[in-house]
This record gives structure tokens, C-alpha cells and sequence, in this order.
């Protein structure tokens, strides 16, 4: 029955990696290409390992069981000299070889690259903030990048360590403050990346997450191109025009909209906050309700957010008109939710 | 637990009174067992807690700071107050003396002290809770998301810990270099005896990592002292390499004793001899080596170079070798034996099959771009918990029910015993296995939450939460088999394994003498029982009147106290405030009476012959100091990084040098006039020994003047709040000075000790580990000089 189990469990175990490792690795650029190299070397071998020494194991409990009664010693042999010898060198002769494939790996994907996309990464207790100078643009808690472009990420904090990852396309990189470090990847599929912070960094660590949105080639310059003329629209409704109001005089020094005067860089940049598939730095769904749970009680959502509560201050007829007016805040023509999530 | 086991017709209150002043190897290994295994159960049921808040990410059962501070006591408690202790500090101080035919460690006092001064480091953390605030920053408290007030409880308990530890592991290198019984050859010596003594030196060389990263955060949270400050010009990253330089290390103190245990299991159960001993013991001084050498492997993502990267990766790929070689040892003692299939040998074999997928997924981790993705997400969770929970956990457990009946004279009930073992495979099977998957699907570690439409992470934490109810139901039939049998087991005779090391020829439980024949002098092997009845050896009774135990004590529980309450002053108000300030005094009036009490009922008795010809104080003393000597080397390799890098600029006005050179005169001159003063103890001229003892101190107090002189005036000149380097200068000086003072403390003991007759030249008490110490803090200073007046 043991044995049963024992065989059962390491399947399950190596399921596990099987499917882990086809549903983390969806792309096929140069870091994919070298980790899922790096895994079927090593799967090989430690299916060979684990079958033989669990295999042993089994042999030797099933084999070497004391009988009932039988009071004699087993032989009191204390080495093997030859079988020792060989227990050490294929270990070592295995851990060089792979060895040998890991730096042959990392030299590749720690290269920079010609003519990659950079972006500038802050990251702040608990939202990330982007910008990438070439194009003069900055987004806020979704980054759009093109496809089939390798992406330099050049990370820093504002204040305690996060960590840059996005585990569908590739690995993680601290942000440390003070100091610059960088992260390089290329998505080779049009998607919504989830991007989380791996770092603990306070209460809400596990609710600071990124999307990395990676469109055509076409489309994104098509984005960039828009986003560098756009100026926020003009309140449509009188519902709107409140909000607008609102946002002017609560929100403003804090957080940016284009075309308007507010100008803030404490928080994220709002500028089109209607095209965002996700709110509260990629947690919650990008509602109007949620907007407003967000704008009434950040801390009701995100322990530790730095966005102060606005319960009590304003009524729900306000949060409405500024739901209404943030959630106007749109470049036409990009639907980023029908994008496959990855 | 105790009055349970022995002479019950006694009071409680004198019960409790002789457990608090014990200084018997025996009683103070049950108090690290109990307690580590304690700690075990109240934060596994935490780990239980915070599984029911993942079991659905929408939970609300425990969130932010809250779900912190569980998973941040839950490490810190698992890591330093369990598998730290129980396989080193619990089994070791119980059974390490037996196997070495001893009656008792080479310092009981200080061992009782490490005890106490343990236990008090746990209620430290705990404190936090009466302050409103538990750490929260992950047993790794990283710069700077630990700057905190919880934090700070952490940080003071680990600097206590810290004490206690060292003062432990140079006690068990004293006793396994002293205390042998004469004939018992170091090769001779059991394999448990063995990794007790590794894991001891690997800790004593690499704590200094752990103390110099929790020294310098705490400063930063108190005084504002920082070499981490990147608002100043300080390194992050520089914490991780101190903290790491450690805590890698650490990882096989908490592996190595295990290793032996299930060894010592394997050995007995299968009635055969160690297979590959030498091998054994060569891989185990290979892990404590290569084990030096690994630690960033840690930090492969803060973007350090690709080469400094490489580097580790191969000594990290490298160690599997020796690791390798003590799993294919303990297969190979299994293999051909008669395997005797009860409930310690089930924990070595659930050991050898978990540990070597946790080997597996460890050189999977060594392979950087792999890293990359699995760091800090639930595939290190499972790893190290695979390693460490169902690795040297299993190890713990099989060492628990081996060593039952010794400890305690019962036996536990077999059947829940294997009842247990199923349940804790099963539940780690299903808690474990599923993370190593979660952690390919993305899953950060240290979350309270995970999004819902990512497939597999709900399924998967559901599997796991599920698994983690196993344990519980598994830790519950263990503490019942534990309560049920201390209370009514069978009485255990006093070899109920046919085991062949030496804690089986006593009874069980042990006298307080542990044996009462004369040991031979005759080892051939590491089974001395086996090797004797091959040779029909007949052991004679001892002479009672050669027996000399060391006498109960209350001062180490009452300095230990003391120190408590400094410790406690340190962490909850800013500096300085009165209730440090006490327990500084406390601890020094402890220390007084401590210095001036017999060990023995006859001091003569204390004269006990070692094997190495070197009085105990002197081993363990030496042994300290590699780990003092560790803690400046990390401290000023810290602040030549800083300074070589162009971060930490001298200001144009610095501390005069004249000043510090005055101050060298008198430190030096006191490390001459102190070697002189204990040539003359030597020689039996005992006045002059006092007068050039009492100059020593009094230069010791010139010089800690002068500096105190010196450092209101550089207060004045330099803001260590925004220069790096006056930061350094401030922190590296006033350590030493600290120790100056501290030494000073011990010179002054001695001191006393000659006031009261203590010290006789055959005798000299506190002077020869006191008078180490303080060349050794003489010798720093010099260092010092260099790097911080003249260069």
C-alpha cells in the first residue's frame, strides 16, 4: 500500500510540474526558450534520481524487514568503498552539467539588448508606476507594451523593496530604493500579463500587482500615438461636469489627468483610467461600483494604501459623479479586457 | 512534564525551584525539548490559521498586517525556536554527554544560562504583542520594511537568542573537545556526536551575520545610526548579504543534527553499524564549508553581476555532493540490516523520501534563470518546507520517540506513534506538492490573497489548506500520545532499542551521575556497547567518591532575567530609558554573584582533568571569540565595501587621531600588564597578580573615558542621522567600546573573585576567559585604528 502511495504522490508531484510548467511558459522569446531548456534538462534527471533512490528505498523496506523472532544479526558491514566513490561522482558529474547549461543560460538572458523598448519602473508601497521616455508617455499600474519587442525594465523603489514579475513572461527583478536594477522580457503574444510584487513590502504586499498589456505591433503604436494626443474629454453629462468638479478639488494633488489642471504625482496618473481592466493596482475588476468601494474606503481594500478614505466626506451622490467622470477618462477605440489573460 | 517523571512526593514549589536552578545536562536538554517542541505545536497552529484564510482569496479571516505577523512569528518561531533547537540545543544537551560517557557538559552554568536566556528571547518576541504590535516583516525582516516597533522586539530577541547560542555551541565544543571519555577517539565518537559538533562550529562562524544585520536595524529604528539608509548613502543590499551570510549557513544547523539522528535511528533499527562513517564525516565538514560559501543564492535577484551570480550558483549546485553522499549513508545503513519497522524508523524513512525531493527542487533552484522564477514565489515555500518541515522535522520526530523512553523512563504508545507519522507524510504531501506547483503558476510567497482567474491557484491552495488540516489532526494525536504516555507508559527499560551508543548502558531515565560503572577505556568503535560485549568486557561499579556533580544555581536564571529585562528596555522605549538601565545593573549584580559562587561542592572538584590538558573556560572561550572576531570582520568588511564604493566619505573633520592613539597606549599597555599580572597568579605571587590587575581595568576605564570624551565631541562635528560614515564610525567604535566594557566586566569579576580567595593559581576562575576576551578586544582595536583614524 505504501508503495502504492509513494509512486501515486511522485506522479502527482511531477504532474504538477508538467502542467506548472506548460501553463508558465506561453511564450516562446529568449528567456522561455532557455528556462524551458533549463527544466527538461533537469526534470530528465531528477526523474532518473528520485526513480532510483525512492525506488531503493522501497526495495530495501520491502526486502530488509525484520522477521518475527529472528534474533540473529544482519552482516555488520560497515563500507563499500567502490559503490561510495560512486555515489559521489555521479551527483558531482550531474550538478556540473547542469551547472554548465545554467551559466551557458544566464549569460544569454542577462545580455542587454540592441534596440530594446525601455521602461522606466517605480515601484511605491503598493502600486507600480511606469514610464517610458522614448515615447514621453507614463501609465500607471498597466504597462502597454508592443509584441516581438524585447522590454528593458529599469526598476527602482520609492520606498522598501518590491519585486518587478510577471511569471508568463519571464523572471522576477527587485526594485530596491536607492539603487537601479533591471528587468528584461518580450512577449511573443498579445495578452493581459499579471504582474505581482514578490517582494514583501507591508500590509497589502499580496494586493500590489501590475498588468503588462502587450498588443500588436500596430496597435500599440497606434496606443502611443494617441496617448501623447490626448487631452481628457469634456464632461458630457451634468453628472460628469460634478465629478469633474470634484475630482479638481479633492483629487488633484495627487493624481494627474491630461488636459486638465490637475497635475499630481503623489499617486497614479488617471489620465485614462476608463481603459484600465483593473482597479486598485490590477485588484479589483475596473467598475463603476468598484471605483467607488475604492474611493470610499481604500483601507476596506488594500490594508496600509496611502489614498485617504473619503466615507463621510463625501456623499454617495458625489462618489457617483466621480465614478461617472473617472470612468469617461478614455482613449476610444482600445478594449484591453478582451485581451487573453496570461 | 517534570513532576510527571520523577520523585513525586515532591512539593511544586520545590519542584519548580529545582528546575529553575538545575544545572544538569539532563533537566536543561528536557526544558529545550520541551520547549522547542512547544513552540512547534502553538506555531503550527498558526501556519493551520493562515491556510484557512488562503483556502479562498476572498477570505477575510486574517489580511495585511495581521496575515504578516502570523506568517513572520510562524518562520521565526519554526526557524530559530524549533529546528535550531531541538535537534542541537534539546537532544545535544541530553544525550551528547551521555554518548561521551560525561556527567555533564563542560559548563553547567552557562548552559543553564543559554536555556534561560532562550526561552526569555521567546517571550521577547511575544512582548511585541503588549506594545500593540508582533513583527511583521517576515522572519527576514528586510531593510527597510522592518523598521518597526514589532520589528524591534524581533530584533532584540534575536540579539538574546544570539547570546544564548553562542555561549551554547562553544559549550558543546568544549565538552566534545574536553570531556571525551579517555579513549573515545574523535573518530571514535558516535555520528550524532559528530553533527552536533559541526552544526556548533558552523553556527559560531557564521552568527555574526544574523547579529551584525539585526544590530544595525535596530540602531537604525532607535538612534538612526544606519549603514543600510539609501537616504544617506547606504546599501539595502548590504542587509541582505549580512543577513544571508548567516542565514544560509543556518540552514544546516538546522540540517546537520538531524542528519545524525536519523543516522543513530537508522544504525540501531537496522542493527548494523554507520555505513561510510569517515565518508559521513567528511561530507558533514564539506557541508559546513561549501555551506560558507552559498549564501546569495538567496539574493540572485537584486541584480547583482552575472559572474558574482555563477559564483554561488556552483557552490550551491556543489553542496548537493556532500548532502548527497549522507542520503545514499543512511540508505546504505538501511540496506542489508533487519529493519526493526517502528515508529523512529518510519521517520527516517518518510525523511529519506521527502529530503530527496527537497534536494531535487534545491539544485532546480541553484539553476539561476530557474530562480528567477521560483525566488519568493510558493515553489520556495515548498522547497524549504520540504527540506526543513519534512526534512529535519521528520528529523526532530524521529529523535522525539528514539530518545523517548531515555528521556522520560516510559514508552510512548507505538500505535499513535505510526497514527502520527501517517498523518504528518500525508499531511505534507498534500500541503507541499500542490505550492511547488502554485509557484509555477505565479503564486508570490507572503500573500493573504491570489486572483481567483488565474487558473489553478484556487484548487491548489485549497489542496494545500487541506493538507495543513492532516497536520493538525496528526499534531493532535501526537501531543495526545505525548500527554497520555509521560503520564501512564509502560516503564521503559534502559535499552529498548538494542542500541550501541553510550545513553543506552544507563538507566532510563539517567541518574543525575548518568552512569554508575566505570567506563572502559577501550574504543574500538562508535559502538562502544557493541565492541564491549563482543570482547566480553564486565564493567565494575564507580567509586561514589570519585563522582562529583556540579551544585544547582540560581544566578544563570537570574542573570538571564536581568539581561531580559535590558533586552526588553532596548526594544520598547527609545534609547536610553530606566528599564534597560536596570537590567543592564541586574545583569552585572548577577553576574557578581554568579562569578562568586563554587560551581562544585568543593572547589578542588572543579579540577576535573580534560582530555586536551585546556581548562573548559579556555575551549569554550576561544570558541566565542571566532564568532566576536566574526562579527567585526562583517561589520568592517561592510564599511570598506561602503567606503571603497564612494558611499561612505569621510567628513573633512574627523576624530583625532593623537586622541586615538592616546587611547591605543593605554589598551595595549593593559593587554601587558594584564598577561604579566597572570604569570604571577602563576607563580603564586598574588599581590602583585592583583595590583596588575586592578591597572588593567583601571586603563580599560582610561580608555572607555577618552572615548566617551571623544564621542560627544564628534557628536558635535558629525550628524550620523545623514553621514554614512560618521554612521559607521559611530556604530563600529562604539561596539568595541561596548566591548571594552564588556570586558572590563569580566576583568573586574576576576578582580573580585581574588578579593574573596577565588582564584588560586591552579584555580583562576573567570581570569583566563576574561583575559582572552580582552586581547581579543585589544587586538580589534588596532584594526580600528587603521581603518577609521589613520586611513
Amino acid at each position: 500500500m505504501k508503495k502504492i502511495g509513494y509512486l501515486g504522490l511522485a506522479g502527482l508531484l511531477l504532474a504538477g510540474l508538467a502542467f506548472g510548467h506548460n501553463v508558465a511558459i506561453v511564450g516562446d522569446s529568449l528567456q522561455d526558450r532557455e528556462v524551458a531548456r533549463l527544466l527538461k534538462w533537469v526534470l530528465a534527471f531528477s526523474v532518473v534520481i528520485f526513480g532510483g533512490v525512492a525506488g531503493t528505498l522501497v526495495y530495501a523496506v520491502y526486502r530488509f524487514r525484520a522477521r518475527p523472532g529472528d534474533r540473529e544479526l544482519p552482516p555488520q558491514f560497515r563500507e563499500n568503498p567502490r559503490l561510495e566513490v560512486s555515489l559521489t561522482v555521479i551527483p558531482l558529474v550531474i550538478v556540473l552539467i547542469l551547472f554548465v547549461l545554467t551559466a551557458q543560460a544566464l549569460v544569454k538572458i542577462n545580455r542587454p539588448i540592441a534596440g530594446a523598448l525601455g521602461v522606466e519602473v517605480t515601484a511605491r508601497q503598493f502600486w507600480w508606476d511606469f514610464k517610458i521616455p522614448a515615447e514621453g508617455i507614463r501609465l500607471s499600474s498597466e504597462l502597454v507594451v508592443p509584441v516581438g519587442r524585447p522590454v528593458e525594465a529599469k526598476l527602482t523603489s520609492a520606498d522598501v523593496i518590491h519585486s518587478f514579475w510577471a511569471p508568463s513572461l519571464g523572471g522576477k527583478t527587485d526594485a530596491i530604493p536607492g539603487q537601479v536594477t533591471y528587468n528584461r522580457f518580450m512577449a511573443t503574444h498579445p495578452g493581459n500579463y499579471y504582474g505581482y510584487c514578490a517582494e514583501l513590502c507591508g500590509p497589502s504586499h499580496a494586493q500590489m500587482r501590475f498588468r503588462v498589456l502587450a498588443l500588436d505591433p500596430e496597435d500599440y503604436r497606434r496606443f502611443v500615438e494617441a496617448l501623447k494626443a490626448y487631452r481628457a474629454p469634456e464632461p458630457k453629462t451634468p453628472k460628469q461636469a460634478r465629478g469633474q468638479r470634484l475630482f479638481l478639488s479633492r483629487c488633484a494633488a495627487c493624481h494627474t489627468v491630461k488636459g486638465t489642471p490637475a497635475a499630481g504625482v503623489i499617486g497614479p496618473d488617471l489620465s485614462i483610467l476608463g481603459n484600465r481592466v483593473a482597479l486598485a493596482s490590477g485588484v479589483l475588476k475596473n467598475t463603476p461600483e468598484n471605483l467607488i468601494r475604492w474611493i470610499r474606503d481604500p483601507e476596506a481594500i488594500k490594508p496600509g494604501a496611502k489614498m485617504p478614505a473619503f466615507k463621510g466626506q463625501l456623499t454617495d451622490a458625489d462618489l457617483e459623479a466621480l465614478a461617472a467622470y473617472l470612468e469617461s477618462l478614455k482613449l476610444p477605440g482600445f478594449d484591453f479586457a478582451s485581451l487573453p489573460r496570461y | 512534564m517534570a513532576t510527571l517523571t520523577r520523585t513525586p512526593a515532591r512539593s511544586f514549589s520545590a519542584t519548580l525551584w529545582d528546575w529553575l536552578t538545575t544545572v544538569d545536562h539532563k533537566k536543561i536538554g528536557i526544558l529545550y525539548t520541551a520547549t522547542a517542541f512547544i513552540t512547534f505545536g502553538l506555531s503550527g497552529i498558526v501556519a493551520w490559521l493562515f491556510r484557512l484564510q488562503l483556502a479562498h482569496p476572498t477570505g477575510r479571516l486574517f489580511t495585511g498586517d495581521t496575515f504578516n505577523q502570523m506568517i513572520t512569528v510562524h518562520g521565526a518561531a519554526m526557524l530559530f525556536f524549533f529546528i535550531i533547537q531541538a535537534g542541537l540545543t534539546g537532544f545535544g544537551n541530553f544525550v551528547v554527554p551521555l554518548m561521551l560517557g560525561a556527567r555533564d557538559v563542560a559548563l553547567p552554568r552557562i548552559n543553564a544560562f543559554s536555556y534561560w536566556a532562550f526561552l526569555f528571547s521567546i517571550l521577547l518576541v511575544i512582548a511585541g504583542l503588549f506594545f500593540g504590535q508582533l513583527p511583521e516583516a517576515g522572519w527576514t525582516f528586510y531593510y527597510p520594511v522592518s523598521l518597526s516597533l514589532g520589528s524591534a522586539f524581533y530584533f532584540s530577541a534575536i540579539l538574546l537568542l544570539g547570546i544564548s547560542s553562542l555561549l551554547g555551541n562553544a559549550n558543546f565544543v568544549a565538552t566534545i573537545y574536553n570531556l571525551r571519555r579517555r579513549g573515545m577517539g574523535l573518530w571514535r565518537m558516535p555520528i550524532y556526536v559528530w553533527s552536533v559538533f559541526a552544526a556548533s562550529i558552523l553556527n559560531l562562524l557564521s552568527l555574526a551575520g544574523l547579529t551584525a544585520a539585526t544590530l544595525v536595524t535596530l540602531l537604525d529604528v532607535k538612534l538612526g545610526i544606519s549603514l543600510f539608509n539609501p537616504a544617506m548613502g547606504g546599501d539595502p543590499v548590504l542587509f541582505q548579504q549580512f543577513f544571508w551570510f548567516y542565514s544560509h549557513p543556518t540552514v544546516y544547523v538546522m540540517l546537520l543534527p538531524y542528519l545524525g539522528i536519523l543516522v543513530e535511528v537508522a544504525s540501531t533499527f537496522a542493527k548494523k553499524p554507520v555505513f561510510g562513517y569517515r565518508a559521513m564525516v567528511y561530507a558533514q565538514m564539506g557541508i559546513v564549508l561549501l555551506g560558507l560559501l552559498v549564501w546569495a543564492h538567496h539574493m540572485f535577484t537584486v541584480g547583482e553581476s552575472t559572474i558574482f551570480q555563477l559564483a554561488f550558483a556552483f557552490f550551491t549546485a556543489l553542496i548537493a555532493v556532500p548532502t548527497g553522499v549522507k542520503l545514499f549513508n543512511i540508505l546504505g545503513t538501511l540496506w542489508g540490516g533487519k529493519l526493526e519497522m517502528k515508529t523512529p524508523l518510519l521517520w527516517v524513512l518518510g525523511f529519506i523520501f521527502n529530503f530527496l525531493i527537497g534536494g531535487i527542487t534545491g539544485v532546480m533552484l541553484s539553476m539561476v534563470p530557474l530562480d528567477y522564477q521560483f525566488h519568493d514565489s510558493y515553489f520556495v515555500v515548498a522547497h524549504f518546507h520540504n527540506v526543513l518541515m519534512a526534512g529535519s522535522g521528520f528529523g526532530a520526530f524521529a529523535g522525539l520517540y528514539y530518545w523517548f523512553p531515555k528521556f522520560f523512563g516510559r514508552m510512548y504508545h507505538e500505535r499513535l506513534g505510526r497514527l502520527h507519522f501517517w498523518f504528518f507524510l500525508f499531511g505534507y504531501l498534500f500541503t507541499f506538492l500542490p505550492q511547488y506547483a502554485l509557484g509555477f503558476l505565479g503564486m508570490p510567497r507572503r500573500y493573504f490573497t491570489y486572483p481567483t482567474e488565474v487558473a489553478g491557484l484556487l484548487p491548489l491552495n485549497q489542496l494545500s489548506t487541506f493538507g495543513a488540516t492532516l497536520f493538525m489532526i496528526g499534531g493532535l494525536i501526537w501531543a495526545w500520545n505525548m500527554i497520555a504516555s509521560l503520564r501512564s507508559g509502560p516503564k521503559a527499560p534502559a535499552n529498548p532499542w538494542g542500541g550501541w551508543t553510550l545513553e543506552w548502558l544507563t538507566a532510563s531515565p539517567p541518574k543525575p551521575h548518568n552512569f554508575d560503572v566505570r567506563l572502559p577505556e577501550h574504543f574500538e568503535s562508535e559502538r562502544p556497547l557493541f565492541d564491549w560485549e563482543q570482547k566480553g568486557l564486565e564493567l565494575e561499579e564507580e567509586d561514589p567518591a570519585r563522582i562529583h556533580l556540579p551544585r544547582s544555581s540560581y544566578w544563570p536564571v537570574l542573570t538571564a532575567t536581568a539581561l531580559f529585562v535590558f533586552f526588553l528596555g532596548l526594544a520598547g522605549w527609545s534609547w536610553p530609558n530606566p528599564v534597560m538601565l536596570v537590567g543592564a545593573l541586574l545583569t552585572v549584580v548577577g553576574l557578581v554573584g554568579w562569578a562568586l559562587e563554587h560551581e562544585y561542592e568543593h572547589p578542588e572538584h572543579a579540577l576535573h582533568e580534560t582530555l586536551t590538558g585546556k581548562s573548559h573556560a579556555f575551549m569554550g572561550m576561544i570558541w566565542f571569540l571566532t564568532s566576536e572576531i566574526g562579527l567585526f570582520a562583517i561589520l568592517l568588511a561592510g564599511y570598506l565595501y561602503l567606503r571603497l564604493s564612494g558611499h561612505a566619505v569621510p567628513p573633512p573633520e574627523r576624530p583625532e587621531l593623537w586622541l586615538a592613539l592616546v587611547n591605543t597606549f593605554f589598551l595595549v599597555s593593559s593587554s601587558f600588564v594584564l598577561h604579566f599580572a597572570a604569570g604571577d597568579l602563576k607563580r603564586g605571587n598574588r599581590s602583585s597578580f592583583m595590583l596588575g590587575l586592578l591597572v588593567a581595568i583601571v586603563f580599560g576605564l582610561v580608555f572607555l573615558g577618552v572615548q566617551s570624551y571623544e564621542f560627544v565631541k564628534a557628536a558635535h562635528h558629525m550628524n550620523w542621522r545623514e553621514q554614512l560614515w560618521a554612521s559607521a564610525f559611530f556604530l563600529v567604535v562604539g561596539l568595541h567600546g561596548l566591548h571594552v566594557l564588556i570586558g572590563a566586566t569580566g576583568l573586574t569579576l576576576a578582580y573580585l573573585q581574588g578579593v574573596f580567595r577565588r582564584i588560586l593559581p591552579q584555580q583562576p576562575g573567570t581570569l583566563e576567559a576574561a583575559s582572552l576576551y580582552w586581547h581579543l578586544v585589544d587586538g580589534v582595536w588596532l584594526v580600528i585604528v587603521t581603518l577609521f583614524y589613520i586611513w
